[in-house]
Formats: C-alpha cells, structure tokens, sequence
C-alpha cells in the first residue's frame, strides 16, 4: 500500500466549474465517490496531479421521469439508485444489480457514473442499462452529444475524451416490459461478479415480443448478444425455449481463463444465467411458465 | 476546513492526500475507528457520515467540510447503541474487539430505519464489516437481540 500523494483536490460546485478545470489543469482527473479510484491509488500511485471532486455538483445527482425517459444524473449513488421506486418499477434488473453491489458503506458513496467510467468488464450496472437501450450524455466547455451505451465501452477505456463528463444516464420508460439481472460471485454478499447478465423482455401473450441480453466479464467490454436476441424475438416461451436460450447464450460468448474462473466455467454459466434470468422477467410480466 | 465530529464543530487543515481515516485517528485522536484494509473491504473505519454508514479509509479529508462525522464516541449515551452494545456482551459477539466499533455502527444505522429487520436484513447491513475472530452468528443474533428489545412485539 502506498501513502496518498501528490495531488490536489478541486471541489467545484457547478458543471461548467469542472469542465473548466478539467479543460485547462495539467493531468486533471474526475473522481466520483472514490471507492475504485482511492484503492487504486493506494495500490498505484496515482498520475493525477489535479483531482476534481464531482460530488458538490447538484445537476449530476438524482432521478427523474422526463417524457418518456428516466434519467439519472451520473453522481446518484447506489444507495440512491436501489431506493428509487422509479427504477425498481422500470428497470427492475439494476435496480437487482446496484442491490448485489458492495458493502452499505460501499453503496453510500459508489455512484452510477463511476461504475460505467472506470471500464470494468465485470461493471454490475453495465448489463442492466445495455438491455435497457441506455443512452449516455457526453459534455466537454464546447459540446455535448449523446451516445448509445453500446458506443461508450472500449477495451479499457471508454468513449470519454480528456475534457469531457459524463453529465446524464437515460433509458426509455417501455410499458408491459421486464428485466432481471443475475450474476455469480465467489460469495453472496459484497464480491465483485465473476460474470454478470441481463435480459430485458416485452411480453405479448405467449410470446416475447421483444429480447435483449447482455453479458459482463466474458469479454473485454461487457457485449450484447444480438444474434440470439433476433433468434429468440417472436418465439413462444415454454422450457423448451428456455433449454434453447442457454445453449445458444454458451455459444455465442468466448470468455478466456482468469484469476477469479475458467473460460469454461463462466460459458457455462452464461447459459445457467440466461435462463434464471428469462424465467425471473416472465414472471415479473406475468407470465407463467408450463 | 470545519465539520461536525460527534456533535460539536472542529477546525482542522484538511490535506488532500489525508484520508478521513488518519485525519480522525493521527489528529483528532478518534482511535475507536480502526485502520484495517484500507481499501474499503473490511469496515473497520466505518464512520456515519451525516448518519450513513461510509468507510473512512475511501474519503479524503476535505470531503467531510461541512458535514456531520459520528463515530462510536458520540453515540456513548445513545439509548439503541447501550441497547447494542449490551447484547454484543451478552451473545459474547466480541473477541478481539477491532471490528466492534464499525458493527455497532453499521447494526446502529440498521436499527435506527428498521426498528425489526429480519436475519437477512441484518446480513445485508454488516456484509461490510469482517469479523474473522466470532463467524458472525453472535453478532447477528446481538443485532436481533436488540431490536427485540427496543421494539418488542
């Protein structure tokens, strides 16, 4: 462990106030609730000269309904997140996912935004808003855009430039849809996933009108498997189904060997989750399963 | 930089590089929060920061400006943490005694919003705590014990 050393800390108190900093100080980074960085800094050093404290700023916190969209600024914390009737009603898979994540102490700072911005493959809130078609909000001094979450994730990086702040999180409101997310830990509580999943479905009748599944920790980003969501769109859902979602879900995924399991292991897994994951969102929409 | 440490307010220069951790324990002399991992992973240094639970060890000094800090010292004469405290004594849920501090903390603010948690509940709220000397069954059940006396049926 080394000490901490060789920073500042900026605690700006409006957004514009942070993308200037962040434009004009020499190896400027943000830093959300601090609970991957710090350590990471403990373990590494940390390169940053000038750490900008994004935690003062209001308009990146909270959750709200706006058209048909909920959006969430990327400084909510999990804590925040898990309590929010909002997200438990419409995105029932992270609402599950940010209820797994951590310890309370870790819930209470950790936020949202962090958790997409630091990259992680095993991300536990990445599959939830992928399966929810999330769009995330860019802004640097000049610009901002949106952006499908699908675009924001690189290997070991994101779609962030230097200057630039996540500034909003939002996914579309989609009646009669469902979502649940399931992961494998090496414990129950407070672990970090050795592989994480969800699946979003809209349910017609005995059919899944639509399906969207996506996968963390089985490849450098956490992916979507589009071509069995089109295999799986349409199709009546009976166990055989579920028997053919798992299979086709340990195909499609590659995952390598590493420190926490086998490539093998998790591909099966993959699969065992797929189907929890269809049963558990099936039920939520009031299907039953023969 | 001024905060609010157990009720009273304190004036202290607040380095960058200081965690709230070593802030509390080498200046204010707050030694019942506890260094342990210092990564966030054991709880020892949990502190309530304006009464939720957060590791000490993962904030750096100037983030508490303003804010209410309570460790175990200020809540000495809490009524719910004497209650606590008792049954940590009575189940014997304390051996070497480093993680006492942060449970009672975390089994505190548990308690406070939920005056009857259920088995799980009670998991859920120190699955941030690691005690490696007592295996948590005595700690659960002091933290049941508890609230079984502040709010019995």
């Amino acid at each position: 462990m080394k000490p901490l050393t060789g920073f500042e800390l900026l605690r700006p108190s409006t957004l514009s106030g942070a993308l200037e900093l962040l434009a004009t100080l020499e190896l400027a980074w943000p830093i959300a609730g601090g609970t991957d960085l710090i350590p990471q800094f403990k373990d590494d050093g940390c390169e940053s000269k000038h750490l900008v404290d994004l935690s003062l700023i209001r308009e990146l916190n909270g959750i709200k309904m706006e058209d048909n969209f909920i959006v969430i600024g990327p400084m909510t914390t999990q804590t925040q997140v898990i309590s929010s009737r909002l997200i438990e009603e419409n995105a029932p898979a992270l609402h599950e996912a940010v209820k797994l994540m951590g310890s309370p102490q870790i819930r209470n700072r950790a936020t949202i935004g962090g958790n997409l911005c630091n990259a992680s493959p095993a991300a536990d809130t990445a599959p939830p808003l992928l399966v929810h078609d999330a769009e995330v909000k860019l802004t640097s001094l000049e610009d901002s855009r949106w952006i499908p979450l699908t675009d924001f994730f690189a290997e070991e990086c994101t779609a962030l430039e230097p200057n630039e702040l996540m500034t909003s999180i939002r996914f579309p409101i989609v009646h009669g849809a469902s979502s649940s997310f399931q992961r494998i830990g090496r414990r129950r509580g407070f672990t970090l996933s050795v592989l994480n999943l969800a699946v979003y479905i809209e349910r017609d009748g005995k059919n899944l009108s639509e399906v969207k599944i996506a996968v963390g920790a089985v490849a450098p980003t956490p992916i979507m498997l589009e071509k069995v969501e089109r295999e799986l769109k349409g199709m009546r859902m009976d166990t055989n189904l579920l028997e053919h979602a798992r299979k086709m879900v340990s195909e499609a995924v590659n995952p390598r060997d590493s420190a926490r399991s086998s490539g093998e292991y998790k591909r099966e897994m993959a699969g065992v989750l797929t189907e929890r994951a269809l049963s558990a969102a099936w039920t939520r929409v009031g299907g039953k399963l023969p | 930089m001024i905060f609010e440490l157990n009720g009273k307010n304190v004036g202290v220069e607040a380095k960058p590089t200081v965690t709230l951790l070593d802030l509390l324990r080498g200046e204010l002399g707050v030694t019942s929060v506890k260094k342990g991992c210092e990564q966030g992973e054991c709880g020892a240094c949990t502190v309530l920061l304006d009464g939720d639970p957060v590791t000490s060890c993962l904030i750096l000094a100037p983030q508490v400006e303003g804010r209410r800090v309570l460790t175990i010292e200020g809540l000495v004469d809490n009524p719910l943490v004497r209650e606590l405290r008792e049954a940590f004594l009575r189940n014997g849920a304390v051996q070497c005694g480093y993680c006492t501090p942060g449970m009672l903390l975390s089994g505190y603010a548990l308690l406070r919003d939920n005056k009857r948690p259920s088995e799980e509940e009670v998991k859920t709220a120190i699955e941030g705590n690691i005690c490696r000397c007592t295996g948590y069954v005595a700690i659960i059940e002091s933290i049941l014990d508890a609230a079984e006396r502040i709010a019995p049926d």
